[in-house]
């Protein structure tokens, strides 16, 4: 395996448990790796934006294609900077209404026709079938969800959701039934999604200690374990010296 | 001066937004050339404002380097990985590999910044479950409901739970697909009636937060 | 104290250790139990399978490495897919810290498959802006992507013969871990141009896409590892998902247990508290 890879599981490892030591309490190791972190992620975003915008979006197209009317982005967007010359501050205000303007007269229709239209449209679907000799069915698998019974009840909770939401109108007599039907929805699609969140944390996890594991293999020196050692020796120290500072009770 | 700094935003805003919110009903070639070019002019015009979110926070770290601030050795460790990532990344030309070899600039990325970026989150995982055995509790029958349908849907997307409860793959199928799809298509045409609300006020000038930037 | 209490408030590293121990133990020693595959990453395998070889697929890996465990499986498993479905596979991102990452699993599974850059494959990279770069390409793909990732012209380049914008491909699947990933690829790109859509997301997000699943706005969703899971079944090659989910299935075990556990404690509290009143 290449040195530098063998290096750069060391590192990894290392930089995985410095995170990891938050678990037990805030400490030094913790807070260097955190900004390196944004350090590194920062410079990354900005060499990355120079190459793309810079050289592959303004330079190439207008100095060795010719394409000069690319001076007019450069021009919008060096006035958004002038955000930062105070005099000159006001000028970022014409770059920042060409952006705005563009993109909510760019998102208006879009977003009736795929967000509003579109979902409306299948909401309101049939509330009976047609079969095959044309006579109407009625289709009541629940484990269907394009079945009757599942168009009435999606109905249901889409009518009653948006009713809860609905906050100019009391919500008494009937419309109490109504919003209570809706919350009762509201708390299910909140649990259904706490369920997806906990499977989403934990296969983070669960991919970080994969990483770990293979990195404690010996083809790369057992990094999980001499860095483990390392962390932890280091942690203790760091409790001693604390308690050695701390005045006497 | 003061229609260059007051109603000229305002009117540049107005122009674009009711051009752009006609084009896309207009398919003559003229009105596609329009969106293909100012398309791309947003792609570059996004690039600069990248540079925005990364000034400030230059600013700020600096500043605590300057005053000596306590944790300023920290703020030095970030420069240090800032302008350390950003000289080796402008030396090979913003490129993770060459001719399939991985440059430094791709072994920064790849054990440097993959592993910080994916442990910051995994500790998430940690947090969850002291929250969820904390402050998880049925006080309510609302919260009760809840609980219950975060059960099943923890229980019917693992193979153990599906083997010890066949049943429960399919509840938890019946609540994604039917209970949660009702109650998300509902917040996503409330939150859209918004967008498209603001968006209109926006245009027609009545919202103007967005300006900002100097004085009047 | 009472036992209720003095459970309730105990030290919350011991309940992290349980959680270490629950994703760690299984993952050094696996059972492998059945893994049964849903319908709606059954729809992408499906439309996938139907595509003639020749078709062209373009991949969006609009996630991070915050999201890597998670989407990257999702992104191996479909390209191993469409490579042996010969299909003409285009790669790119709308996610700017996803660039070395996406770059990286594109040229190895293209490696691995014996498939060739510019002829097979291309990975067009990053551009910035989201909806505006969609928008370009559905206009006009090479204004969008004038070079590919190494630099070279994409005119040039035969796996894109053919392809003028996005409505000469024949199926794109985003990848996502957030916003600027499948809504906005329907919104800004198959509403106006027309081509099939389909979905792999995170966990966190999976269950909001479910309304567009639904009006099949997108014709199926990988959701999470389970999804990576399931999809790794299907493509009969088992890899990294398909090793997590013992982990996954002893983590929610754990979560669900401690659930129940806090309810009982505080039912404890609570009825003691009310006999404690009575008297």
């Amino acid at each position: 395996m290449p040195f530098e890879v063998i290096f750069g599981a060391w590192v990894a490892t290392g930089l995985t448990l410095f995170i990891l030591t938050f678990l037990y309490e805030d400490n030094p190791l913790f807070k260097i790796a955190e900004h390196l972190y944004v350090g590194v992620s920062v410079g990354y975003a900005i060499v990355k934006t120079y190459d793309t915008v810079v050289i592959r979006l303004i330079y190439e197209p207008m100095v060795k294609q010719g394409d000069w009317s690319l001076l007019v982005p450069l021009v919008i967007g060096s006035l958004m900077l002038a955000r930062y010359v105070p005099k000159a501050a006001w000028m970022s205000r014409i770059a920042f209404a060409f952006v705005v303007g563009v993109g909510s007269g760019l998102a208006i229709p879009r977003v009736i026709s795929s967000y509003i239209l579109k979902q409306i449209e299948d909401t309101v679907r049939p509330l009976v079938s047609l079969a095959t000799d044309g006579s109407t069915t009625f289709t009541y698998s629940l484990l269907d969800p394009a079945s009757n019974l599942n168009a009435i009840v999606l109905l249901i909770g889409v009518v009653s959701v948006l009713f809860y939401f609905f906050f100019s109108v009391e919500h008494t007599g009937p419309g109490k039934v109504v919003a209570r039907t809706g919350i009762l929805f509201l708390m299910i699609a909140f649990g259904a999604a706490f369920g997806y969140t906990v499977m989403a944390r934990m296969s983070l996890l669960i991919g970080r200690l994969s990483d770990l594991i293979d990195y404690s293999h010996p083809e790369y020196g057992r990094a999980t374990w001499w860095l483990l050692a390392v962390t932890i020796a280091t942690l203790i120290a760091f409790r001693a010296r604390r308690r050695g500072t701390e005045p006497p009770q | 001066m003061t229609f260059l700094r007051r109603q000229l935003p305002v009117l540049v805003t107005f122009v674009t937004g009711i051009l752009f919110a006609a084009q896309y009903y207009v398919p003559h070639p003229l009105s596609e050339q329009m969106l293909t070019s100012v398309s791309k002019w947003l792609q570059i015009i996004g690039g600069f404002a990248l540079v925005l979110g990364v000034t400030s926070l230059f600013h700020i770290h600096a500043v605590k380097i300057r005053r000596k601030e306590p944790g300023w050795g920290y703020s030095f460790v970030l420069y240090a990985g800032m302008v350390g990532t950003i000289v080796i990344g402008l030396w090979h030309g913003g490129k993770e590999t060459t001719d399939g070899v991985t440059t430094a600039f791709g072994w920064i990325y790849s054990f440097m910044m993959v592993p910080l970026q994916g442990t910051m989150f995994a500790i998430l995982a940690f947090f969850i479950a002291s929250a969820a055995y904390r402050s998880f509790r049925a006080r309510s029958r609302e919260a009760a409901v809840l609980l219950i349908a975060a059960v099943i849907v923890m229980l019917g997307r693992v193979p153990l739970g599906e083997h010890l409860i066949p049943v429960s793959g399919d509840i938890t199928q019946w609540i994604l697909n039917v209970l949660n799809a009702s109650v998300r298509r509902a917040i996503l045409i409330g939150i859209s009636l918004g967008a498209v609300a603001l968006s209109l006020k926006i245009i027609f000038g009545v919202e103007r937060a967005y300006l900002g930037g100097g004085k009047e | 104290m009472s036992l209720a209490e003095r459970m309730l408030s105990i030290d919350r590293r011991i309940i992290f250790l349980m959680i270490g121990l629950c994703t760690l133990i299984p993952l050094l020693y696996p059972v492998g139990l059945a893994i049964k595959v849903s319908p709606e990453v059954k729809s992408v395998y499906d439309y996938i399978e139907s595509l003639p070889a020749g078709s062209v697929f373009l991949l969006s890996l609009d996630f991070d490495p915050a999201s890597k465990p998670e989407l990257y499986p999702q992104a191996v498993a479909l390209m191993r897919h469409a490579f042996k479905k010969n299909l003409r596979v285009i790669g790119m991102t709308l996610w700017l810290p996803g660039t070395g990452m996406a770059n990286e699993v594109v040229s190895r599974i293209a490696r691995e498959e014996g498939k060739v850059a510019g002829k097979d494959y291309v990975f067009l990279g990053w551009s910035p802006g989201g909806g505006s770069v969609i928008i370009n390409m559905g206009q006009d793909l090479y204004k969008a992507f004038p070079t590919d990732y190494n630099n070279q012209p994409t005119r040039d380049l035969a796996v894109l013969n053919g392809v003028q914008s996005l409505r000469d491909v024949n199926y794109v699947v985003s990848l996502a871990a957030g916003t600027t990933g499948i809504e906005t690829w329907y919104v800004f790109g198959k509403d106006k141009y027309k081509f099939e859509l389909g979905g792999g997301c995170t966990g966190v997000i999976a269950p909001g896409l479910y309304p567009l699943l639904r009006s099949g706005q997108i014709n199926g969703l990988i959701g999470g590892l389970r999804g990576a899971a399931e999809y790794e079944v299907l493509i009969g090659k088992k890899g990294k998902a398909v090793a997590g989910m013992d982990a996954q299935s002893a983590t929610h075990f754990a979560i669900i247990l401690l659930v129940i556990l806090c309810n009982v404690f505080y039912f404890s509290i609570r009825t003691s508290g009310k006999t404690a009143g009575q008297h």
